[in-house]
């Protein structure tokens, strides 16, 4: 009965190295499979001052609206689904919904509407789907998926108008949503004027940066993912500093009655400068890439700095992580990813997910 | 997994008002969805009352707001009978409309063979488990089994583990032979607070439910799936096993009685 107690939670972490030049490396597409992010941050050493090309990009990642009250069957409706699903990229997520304890409600750019909804509303809904994979003993838990990008999903098709039915009349649900929408092409359509009756609240990314001063940085060398002995660190060892890093907690360690255990890994240098950048909001995969870009460029120059990361932070509460693989929250529902850009354009790329997640690709 | 909910938050005479307020405020912060309020009814003297239960919309015209959702708290009632004597039993069929007045029922039989009673005939949705001193009888596979059988829960309170280290060890004992016998299975943990500071939230909990030798599924289980359980499982000891009829008052038309399907799922069994 006590091996319970020393047993750690499932938690995964996916480590890989390649590099940008690479034809074949699937950076963009890691980037785009992990569809709702709700923090970026990055790390840049010795730089005092963010480059201006990756703060512009940061402050222009697109903003996002905040929709009360939305019915859901709003979205099933052959305007909407003509107008944004068809034409462009559109993110839905519900927000202020826990994915282990209420129906979440999330639309992939992919057009496929995913539904997370427990067992009450599962069957007062009567539409098909899957018993959850993180169910305990019995399932309590069924995600229902409509495409709605299918050609045949128009009014006066059989599964459209059972759908339709279902979110109509047998059971209306209402949300409140995080919309962000990116054309495909030039056309202009505003979420704003389509949700005319709603309330519906624009918001933008919020950006903070701060400058660290006299930090031990862990030494890494892009070959070495495992790290060497007495010369450089491994990205297991260099994703935890970043994290102490990024909380603002330091490694001075003092011999008296609060102890901190925790130290920089060895071998390391020490920094002079550091700036750390973090944008929070509703982060679409495609500003993601664009800060990629930008961070590439910051590399076209000589620079003092071996190598720059960018850590961006899932939803805890979405219904997907990675693609379409299901994501949950036992204790916490982390599901991130970390590159680790170097001077010679070689990646690191790191994975993580909590308890109740899908590996990630 | 289902909504966070804490089914006992004690209500003893001499609580006034402002406590109870601030401690469903604080469950509220920490992220239970539903709480319920505890009645305990003791026969000690025969001072027998089962009154009527505290109206939940006289105290609160509008219940807080769940922290990190957009709904409010759901208030419940439950009552509590400690039974010492075989003669309580009685009182409690007699009473049967006064039960039904709660939204739960609970028991804390004191003897093995109350314990069994309570198990296999008695009409309540949770058995209490004893934390405050030395199980004084052991627990038996039939009756535990029956319980699971019948879709009755057993009740842990982690309150009085904080508030003293020999409550503590009590809770812990008792706790991991009900585990031995029941394997995890029909667990519900909940509060027992009678101040604020003594709630914990739902994800904390979960993790005392490791050391009374749950699995980290059944542990969460325990708070939220199995809660559900035995709410649904009140809701039909309150009205009827097969049919549950709500009227619908949309101005004056009547409309038609309308079977919910709660219906169906009577009894809990599958839950």
């Amino acid at each position: 009965m006590m091996q319970n107690l020393e047993k750690c939670a499932r938690h995964l972490l996916v480590s890989e190295k390649s590099n940008l030049r690479n034809i074949k490396s699937r950076h963009r597409k890691h980037v785009e499979s992990h569809h709702y992010n709700y923090q970026v941050s990055i790390l840049i050493p010795e730089c005092g001052l963010m480059p201006p090309g990756v703060t512009a990009v940061c402050r222009t990642l697109g903003d996002y609206y905040l929709v009360k009250q939305l019915q859901l069957h709003e979205m099933l409706e052959p305007e909407f689904i003509n107008k944004f699903v068809r034409k462009g990229f559109l993110y839905v997520l519900s927000y202020n919904t826990r994915i282990d304890q209420d129906n979440c409600i999330a639309l992939l750019p992919t057009g496929k509407l995913i539904l997370s909804i427990d067992k009450d509303t599962y069957e007062e809904l009567g539409l098909e789907g899957q018993p959850s994979m993180y169910s305990h003993r019995t399932a309590v838990r069924y995600n229902v998926t409509v495409h709605l990008r299918d050609a045949t999903f128009v009014p006066g098709d059989k599964r459209y108008n059972r759908v339709m039915w279902a979110l109509k009349e047998k059971k209306p649900l209402t949300f409140d949503f995080l919309m962000t929408w990116h054309p495909s092409d030039g056309e202009e359509a505003s979420l704003k004027s389509y949700f005319m009756d709603y309330e519906c609240k624009l918001y933008q990314p919020k950006l903070s940066t701060r400058i660290l001063n006299n930090i031990d940085c862990p030494v890494l060398l892009s070959k070495e993912l495992k790290g060497k002995d007495d010369e450089s660190c491994s990205s297991q060892e260099f994703l935890e500093w970043l994290g102490a890093v990024s909380s603002d907690i330091d490694c001075n360690n003092q011999a008296d009655n609060f102890l901190s255990t925790y130290c920089c890994p060895w071998p390391s240098t020490v920094l002079d400068k550091a700036c750390l950048c973090t944008v929070s909001g509703f982060i679409i995969p495609e500003g993601i890439n664009l800060i990629m870009d930008q961070l590439r460029l910051y590399f076209e120059e000589p620079k003092l700095a071996q190598w720059v990361s960018m850590t961006v932070h899932g939803f805890a509460d979405s219904p997907v992580s990675w693609g379409e693989s299901e994501h949950g929250y036992h204790k916490g529902g982390e599901n991130l990813y970390n590159f680790v850009l170097f001077r010679n354009q070689d990646y690191w790329l790191h994975m993580a997910v909590g308890t109740h997640s899908g590996c990630p690709p | 997994m289902a909504l966070f909910a804490d089914l006992n938050i004690v209500n003893t005479p001499d609580t006034d008002r402002k406590r109870l307020q601030s401690l469903i405020e604080n469950a509220a912060h920490l992220g239970y969805s539903t709480v319920a309020i505890n009645h305990v009814a003791e026969f000690q003297g025969k001072k027998q009352e089962i009154a009527k239960p505290i109206s939940v919309t006289e105290l609160y015209p509008s219940p807080p707001i769940v922290q990190g959702k957009s709904k409010p708290i759901k208030i419940l009632t439950r009552l509590t009978v400690i039974v010492s004597d075989a003669a309580h039993c009685n009182d409690l069929r007699i009473t049967s409309p006064h039960t039904r007045s709660y939204d739960i029922v609970a028991v804390l039989p004191k003897t093995e063979k109350l314990f069994h009673v309570a198990c296999m005939t008695l009409d309540i949705d949770l058995i209490c488990i004893n934390v405050i001193e030395k199980q004084p009888y052991h627990f038996r596979r039939p009756s535990v089994n029956g319980a699971i059988e019948r879709g009755i829960y057993f009740e842990l309170a982690y309150s009085p583990a904080i508030k003293d280290s020999t409550m503590r060890r009590y809770t812990i004992s008792n706790a991991l032979s009900l585990m031995q016998i029941c394997k995890g299975k029909n667990i519900i943990m909940s509060s027992a607070a009678e101040r604020p500071l003594e709630l914990r939230g739902p994800y904390d909990i979960a993790n005392l439910g490791l050391l009374f030798g749950l699995t980290e599924g059944d542990a969460k289980a325990a708070l939220s799936t199995n809660c559900r359980a035995a709410l649904l499982h009140g809701e039909t000891r309150k009205t009827a096993l097969g049919v549950i009829y709500t009227v619908k008052k949309v101005s004056a038309t009547e409309e038609k009685d309308e079977g919910t399907p709660l219906s169906k799922r009577a009894k809990t069994k599958s839950d």
